[in-house]
This record gives C-alpha cells, structure tokens and sequence, in this order.
C-alpha cells in the first residue's frame, strides 16, 4: 500500500487549521463553507480532519493517516467584525493550498497577508449607510424630505453605533440604543411636512443582521441544524433590540402618529 | 409602457445604492461592488415589476425576485471569483419588509396600550397579526430563495472562489 507521508508535523497542520478555522467562524463564513475550506486545507497537507461546532467553539480532530497518529484540539471562533473579504480571500486561498501544493509556511504568510488587509475606511462606510438607508426610505414611498431625514438620522445612528462598538459595549445595548436614537432623529420629520411615517420606519433599518440571518437558513437548510438554530437564536435577538429601541420612540410619540 | 421602464430603472436604481450602502457594512471587496448593485437593480426591479404591474403578492413576488438573484449571482459570483453569500446578502438587503416590520412593532404596541379595549385590542391584534406574518414570511422565502441555487449546484457554488479549473 502506497502511503502518502504528511509533510509537516501535525501539530504545525493543527496549529494552522484551527487558526484558520477560528478565523473564518469569526468573520462571518456560514458552517459548511468552513469545513470544507478547513478539510481542503488538511488534504493539501496530507492529513484527514473532522470538526464538530457550536456557535462560539469547535472540536477538531486531525489524523495522519501514514502513521495513525492523530490529535483533537478545542477551539473557539475569534469575535471579529464581519468580511466578505476575508471569506472570499480566505475561501481561495483553500484552493490555492491544494492546486499549487503550499506548505504550511507559504499558507501562513499567505494567511497573515490577507488577514492584515486594510477594510474600508469607517468615515466611508458612514457616509454609504446614510445614503443607503435614504434610498431605502425612496423605495417605501419616502419624498425627498423623509429621505434628507433619513440620511441624517442615519448618520447619527450608525456614528454612534460605531463609537459604541470601538469601545465595546454589549451588543445587544449598541442595537437598543442605535435604533432608539435614529429613530428618535427621524421622528423629526413629524414637525415637516413630509412621509414621517416612512422616515421613521426607515431609520433603524441599517441594523438588520443580514448575514447572520442568511447564513442561519444556509446551515439549517444546509444540515447544520444545531448552529443554525444557535445563529437564528441570537439574531432574532439583535432584531428584538432592534424593535425595543423603535419602541422607545413610538412610545414617545405615538400621539403624533394615530 | 416608457413610464413603467422609468419606474423600473428608477426602483432598480435605488436599491443597487441601498445594497451597496448596506454591503459596505460588511467589509465587500471593491471588485463585488458592481456585482452586488445590479444583483439588487434586477432582483428589485422585479419584485416592484411584479407586484405593482402582473398583480401578484408580496411574498411570492419576494420568492420570483429572490430565486433569480440566486440563479444570476452564479454566473456574477465565477466572473469576480467571489462566493455567491458575499453577493446575496448585501443585495438582499433592500427587499426587506421594513414597513411590514415596523407596523408589526406600532401594532404591538398599541396593543399593550389598549389592554381594556376590548375593539382597539382586537383591531391592534389584527394588524400585528398580518404584518409579522407578512415580514416573516417575506424574510423567510427572500432567504430560502436565494440560497436554493446554493444548495442545488453545491458544487459550482463550493468552486466560485477557484482561480485554476480542473
């Protein structure tokens, strides 16, 4: 029997595929995408791997199969903000182990290349979200007024959210409180004669949790059941936040809108 | 039959913004942004298309525009060599029942305010009732929609990000 021998340790394989794992689960890689990309990688380096995850840790198990020896190791996901980038950059560069035959050096300055790229300039990022969350007060029926107030209760809101996040305040408060005052902005528009109504729904609408909600129907529809549940879970509540705080302001309000 | 191209472009125009907005959230490669705008312009567009001109619901035309967002952003996701999530989500995010929601919430709340009301508290109970069925149900086939391709051609879905094909 012919038998391909592991070209590194496996505690360096493991030390790259746990890292690499860990990474992925934190920036926002739905489950199946992250088993196969780790399994990918483990292949390249001639060793089998199984991984059992939760939402915030994962078990690894890494065999060699030349000499039977094999190591588990528990990890848990990095709490990183969200990439696509990095999903992508790091998604390829799986393929990349197993059709240019890397090794495990090349794999981490390719790794720490990537992971050190710069993300988009946060004042950007602003000022995009401004005019997104306006034109999706546009796309509800929202005039041109409801927009302008929109845009600047965006600001507002998502300016905060960010401070709020730098400083790393709990996630759920950042969400009440975000939702709260950009709604409360937009409640402006009761004083203008404009689509207030519209405004104000608007204006919280730039903290969906998008990703972690499609990925919670991937890995749900995807046989990931556990996780995904434990993804919905935890969005649902950011989406409760999210309705707590627009509460706040209805409440304040609700004369005006009746 | 020229006003309702301009109502289309115009809608189509709007949420390719909204998307690219609501991508730049989550850190997109500048190479997806072009992607992911017209991913949302034609998703979008069609849903306005459907529902304000062939008469059909806000659910199944959400399930018609999501469904061909997953089918167009094969062919996008092997062009900028970029998983089809990183395409589909920020696109998504446009079509998101936001008047929907925010009535289930103001109907909720009108509800608990009119606890000894016995009409008010029915009438409230009613329109939270259809809005959060209605958002539900929205988010629910915008999601199973568009990852449905995902799930069908797992494969070419798994290889979008290969640069060498064997």
């Amino acid at each position: 029997m012919n038998e391909i021998q592991s070209s590194s340790p496996l505690g360096d394989v493991m030390d790259f595929c746990s890292k690499y794992a860990a990474y992925m689960f934190g920036c926002g890689v739905h489950t199946s995408r992250v088993v196969r990309c780790t399994e990918r990688i483990a292949c390249s380096q001639h060793v089998e791997v199984d991984i059992s995850y939760t939402l915030q840790h994962f078990v690894m198990t890494m065999r060699d199969p030349s000499d039977g020896s094999a190591m588990t190791r528990v990890c848990t996901a990095e709490k990183l903000p969200i990439s696509f980038l990095r999903n992508s950059d790091l998604s390829a560069l799986s393929w990349q182990a197993v059709d240019d035959k890397l090794g495990l050096d090349e794999l981490w300055t390719r790794f720490n290349r990537l992971t050190a790229k710069p993300r988009i300039n946060q004042h950007v990022v602003l000022a995009l979200v401004g005019v997104a969350n306006a034109c999706f007060c546009r796309l509800f029926g929202g005039d041109a007024t409801a927009m302008l107030v929109v845009f600047v209760a965006t600001l507002i809101g998502f300016g905060l959210r960010q401070q709020m996040q730098k400083r790393g305040v709990n996630h759920y408060i950042v969400f009440v409180v975000s939702a709260y005052v950009a709604s409360m902005c937009a409640s402006v528009s009761l004083l203008l004669d404009c689509t207030a109504e519209i405004a104000i729904a608007t204006s919280p609408l730039f903290l969906i949790p998008g990703v972690p909600l499609i990925n919670s129907c991937v890995d749900v529809l995807d046989g990931h059941v556990l996780v995904g549940f434990s993804r919905l879970i935890s969005t649902m509540l950011l989406i409760m936040c999210i309705a707590i705080g627009l509460s706040f302001t209805l409440l304040l309000i609700k004369g005006s809108l009746l | 039959m020229t006003d309702i191209l301009v109502d289309m472009l115009l809608d189509g125009l709007f949420a390719a913004a909204a998307a690219i907005g609501f991508g730049a959230i989550s850190d997109p490669g500048v190479k997806t942004f072009p992607y992911i705008a017209l991913l949302a312009a034609v998703g979008h567009a069609l849903r306005f298309a459907l529902i304000n001109y062939a008469g059909v619901d806000i659910v199944t035309g959400s399930l018609a525009a999501s469904v061909s967002m997953g089918m167009l952003s094969m062919p996008m996701g092997r062009a900028c060599h970029t998983p089809m999530t990183c395409l589909l989500i920020p696109a998504l995010l446009p079509m998101i029942p936001g008047m929907y929601a925010y009535r289930s919430v103001f109907a909720l709340i009108m509800l608990v305010q009119n606890i000894g009301s016995d009409m008010q508290l029915l009438n409230y109970l009613e329109q939270f009732t259809v809005n959060s069925a209605v958002t539900v149900m929205v988010i629910g086939v915008l999601a199973g929609g568009s990852i449905l391709p995902v799930l069908l051609f797992k494969k070419q879905a798994f290889s979008m990000t290969r640069y060498r094909h064997k």
